[in-house]
């Protein structure tokens, strides 16, 4: 591999990356804000800006590819010169509320400041002021916290495929919008909070819920649907608060889309079951001994069905397969998730950019399994047996008799005979596999919430109370 | 006075095609340049030391010869006759007056660079001469002279006028390229240069209006007469130059490149300064170039001995202010003008533009303090060659020199608290 010189440092090289990247991977820190490794290159904040030999004037080391040796400096007298006069620049007009900021403390803005600042402030003109507009229900916005970086109107251009993000006016007075004022069409709009280096575009679904720096953040993988993409759950005290894209260059690079980004809310909805419920003059809540006589009342002697969501995680199914025909003798097993897509060979792409028409995480690991798609309730069907991890869309049952495991809400089971509460995605380890039949592990984030148990456990009780009787 | 190319003929009277054809030796250069080969014509070019006339006097040769022979992409010639930048108006003349002199220029510059598509990027502000334009463009194609197989060479050459929309930033060729797109008139970060990937992504060349407009005169009298003609080294020809402020004859002048010293252009050719006051300050090269005090004006008037002094000759427009005037507000509105013009895609020129605009604007109005002074030559410090493009450099350089050089203009406001000639 060639080779050049940074800060003293040999680097490594691959031909075409930029000093950015090289630096990085030295070791050697090069501030930005408009640079994104997903993103166009646009050398527009001049914050990277880095002294190269026989090169009269600092350049922008994200526009500027590594040769071979080329000796480049981030830390000299001109380039530190540089980085703290460009923090001060984007200071100037920043309102510097990072008190009330729900960017705070993962600000871009502020770590760089901290970092390559001054301490003094020279500024003492009237600071520039805009008015918001409402940008729709997903992205706040904020402008006067707006650095100009562009990389919402790179993303909405480039990723997204959508020129919503504009700038309107120029120099002092340029102001980052959408097209006409209109609301943001994107469903991939949360990106746009992800990519803004400061508080200027915010989630509102996280808005001044959390300080950044108390969330516990885990590493696992959105359940939103086949593709699998790579995220992070960040959550306080048992309750996430959101859930943000973790880089996976082979899978979804830096980007969610807002189904998989909002999908987490189940998890603390107040509709959940999360304690054992059972009929009794309408679904009540109850004890586990009580929920599972309930259950095994609704299923003996019948023919039963059994549902297995392909929102379980491969531990999960495999579980069923080997317990259900000791539980359930002679019941038939069948994988369900979403509407329309009885089998692998229906799952899709369903855009452009990572969606797919499979809203389980799992379809393609059950199938692996050997389960089968649900297509009709087999004759004779009596009792059914719903397996669900949270995210599978349950059939019509048609009014058969039904017991459900796992993550319910509550109008989903108002007719249930009982329902024995399960794990979600972000409360069980586990292995699911995707649509090209890579296998990624889930990782549990909080711990069950109310008396929920997992499904083996369920498993047990049921077959410790079937041995009892 | 040496001989003129231009001034001459920059009248009413020699608009039409007939009169460029009698008396300009019109569409001659053409049909000789139809004669060489392509390669030819640019080495004509390189040989004749034409600089280019918009502002950074980059050697029009050179640039011709970037543009890769063999592209799978679109070539395009496009004329910056954005003419931006204040105090120059030398273009608009010959747009107005010999517009088949610049339509002869760019159907050989585009046959010298393989280009079949032309464009002319106007002012937006230039709706007269956008219209004079059209009607000589027009003639051209009923002539043979645009079109298909002109004058039986088998190349062709469209030609369209494209009207800016009124900003600074799209007399920068970049910014002009992606206004001429149709998207928002920006700066590109360069590398690659347009010679790479300009218009609509195509190897273009951009080249001011007397610049084109000097081809047909090499073409026809050869890149050494051209060069001979300049009375200094590595600049041929001669130079149009806009004379305006606070001089008796204001106006738009020919002379041999380098044959004057700002002195005698002021004096010998501008009749002096209005009303016989003394000379304050010189601004050489449109508002973008550091000034010059009365005592420094004895430099010659071209390239590279501005650049010695620590200036530059720009777009040729020299402005001049007499002592009656006072330099701080002059500074403060050259400033407010920058950074209203800037983009705003950079930071330092962004943010830096404005705030310097603020300061200045304080200290003429009695606001100033002590500190300002080494504020602001921080702030055009910090602006000053580490923006996206070169507007920052044309902010930060006038207010680094006036700072400077007028210091004691600046301490009077701010210790007087007020503008002495308010």
């Amino acid at each position: 591999m060639p080779k050049c010189m940074i800060d003293g440092r040999e680097a490594e090289f691959k031909p075409g990356q930029n000093l950015i990247e090289v630096a990085r991977s030295a070791g050697i820190e090069i501030p930005y804000f408009c640079y994104h490794p997903g993103l166009t290159v646009v050398a527009q904040c001049r914050m990277c800006t880095v002294e190269i030999d026989k090169m009269a004037k600092l350049q922008t080391a994200c526009s500027t590819p590594a040769t071979e040796g080329m000796v480049v400096k981030t830390q000299s007298e001109r380039a530190k010169k540089n980085q703290a006069s460009v923090m001060e620049f984007l200071l100037i007009n920043h309102p510097l509320d990072c008190p009330i900021c729900d960017k705070s403390g993962e600000c871009d803005l502020q770590d760089n400041s901290y970092k390559f600042g001054d301490l003094y402030q020279r500024y003492t003109e009237e600071r520039r002021t805009y008015v918001d507009l409402d940008m729709g229900p997903v992205i706040k916005k904020n402008m006067n916290r707006c650095i100009h970086c562009t990389r919402c109107i790179r993303f909405g251009d480039e990723i997204a495929g959508i020129h919503e993000m504009v700038a309107v006016q120029r120099g002092n007075d340029t102001e980052i919008t959408t097209v006409d004022g209109r609301p943001l069409e994107t469903d991939y709009a949360g990106n746009y909070s992800d990519v803004c280096p400061t508080g200027s575009l915010t989630l509102k679904d996280f808005r001044f819920k959390k300080r950044a720096w108390f969330l516990k953040k885990t590493a696992t993988v959105c359940e939103g649907c086949a593709k699998g993409c790579n995220m992070e759950v960040q959550q306080d005290a048992n309750v996430v608060y959101r859930c943000l894209p973790r880089e996976n260059l082979e899978i979804n690079k830096w980007w969610l889309c807002d189904e998989g980004r909002f999908n987490y809310h189940y998890v603390n909805d107040s509709r959940r079951i999360n304690i054992p419920v059972h009929q009794s003059g309408g679904l009540a809540p109850t004890n586990w001994s009580a929920a599972l006589s309930s259950a095994r009342a609704a299923v003996k002697g019948k023919k039963v069905t059994v549902l297995i969501g392909s929102d379980l995680t491969q531990e999960e199914a495999q579980l069923a397969k080997s317990q259900v025909p000791t539980l359930f003798p002679g019941a038939e097993m069948f994988h369900y998730g979403t509407p329309g897509v009885i089998s692998a060979a229906d799952d899709a792409p369903a855009d452009k950019i990572l969606k797919r028409k499979s809203k389980t995480s799992n379809l393609h690991g059950l199938e692996r399994l050997g389960f089968k798609g649900f297509t009709a309730m087999p004759a004779g069907t009596q009792a059914v047996v719903v397996l669900r991890g949270g995210r599978a869309t349950v059939p019509d049952l048609k009014g058969v008799t039904a017991v459900g495991v796992g993550v319910f809400s509550k109008p989903q089971v108002e007719s249930f005979a009982a329902v024995l509460p399960g794990l979600s995605f972000v409360e069980k380890d586990g292995t699911i596999v995707n649509f090209e039949g890579r296998e990624q592990k889930l990782k549990k984030a909080i711990s069950a919430p109310g008396q929920s148990k997992p499904l083996s456990d369920i498993f047990k009780l049921w077959a410790s109370a079937e041995a009892a009787r | 006075m040496s001989e003129t190319l231009y001034v001459q003929h920059l009248n009413e009277e020699a608009r039409p095609l007939a009169y460029y054809l009698s008396k300009m030796d019109g569409y001659t250069a053409l049909k000789k340049a139809f004669t060489m080969a392509p390669d030819d014509i640019t080495a004509e070019v390189k040989k004749s030391n034409l600089r280019g006339r918009g502002g950074a006097g980059f050697p029009t040769g050179m640039k011709w010869g970037f543009i890769p022979k063999q592209s799978p992409k679109v070539k395009y010639l496009v004329c910056n006759a954005d003419e931006s930048e204040p105090g120059t108006f030398k273009d608009r003349d010959l747009m107005r007056y010999t517009p088949h002199l610049l339509i002869e220029g760019m159907v050989i510059g585009g046959f010298a660079i393989g280009s079949s598509i032309g464009y002319i990027y106007i002012r937006g502000e230039y709706t007269r001469e956008a219209k004079l334009l059209q009607i000589a463009i027009d003639e051209a194609y009923e002539k043979g002279y645009l079109g298909k197989n002109i004058l039986g060479s088998g190349f062709t050459f469209d030609l369209t006028v494209h009207r800016g929309a009124g900003a600074y930033i799209c007399g920068e060729e970049t910014g002009l390229l992606n206004s001429l797109e149709g998207k928002r008139g920006e700066p590109r970060v360069k590398p690659p240069f347009p010679a790479q990937s300009g218009a609509f992504g195509g190897p273009t060349i951009v080249n001011n209006v007397e610049t084109l407009t000097n081809v047909p005169f090499i073409i026809n009298k050869g890149g050494e007469w051209f060069a001979k003609l300049g009375k200094v080294e590595k600049s041929g020809g001669t130079r149009l130059i806009s004379i305006s402020g606070h001089v008796k004859k204001p106006g738009v002048y020919e002379i041999a490149a380098g044959a004057m010293t700002v002195r005698q252009l002021i004096y010998d050719v501008a009749g002096g300064i209005l009303n016989d006051r003394k000379l304050k300050a010189v601004i050489p090269g449109g508002s973008s170039a550091p000034v010059l005090t009365a005592d420094e004006i004895d430099v010659i008037y071209d390239i590279e001995p501005l650049a010695k002094v620590g200036t530059m000759m720009g777009s040729a427009a020299l402005m001049v202010v007499s002592e009656d005037y006072c330099v701080v507000r002059l500074i403060e509105r050259i400033t407010k003008f920058y950074a209203h013009e800037s983009c705003g895609q950079c930071t330092p020129c962004r943010e830096g533009c404005k705030w310097m605009e603020d300061v200045l604007h304080r200290i003429e109005h009695g606001h100033g303090r002590e500190e300002d002074l080494a504020l602001l030559l921080d702030i055009a410090d910090n602006i000053n060659g580490k923006t996206l493009c070169a507007l920052g450099d044309a902010a930060a350089g006038p207010v680094t020199s006036f700072v400077k050089k007028f210091k004691a203009d600046f301490e009077a406001h701010i210790r007087g608290k007020r503008c002495p000639s308010a």
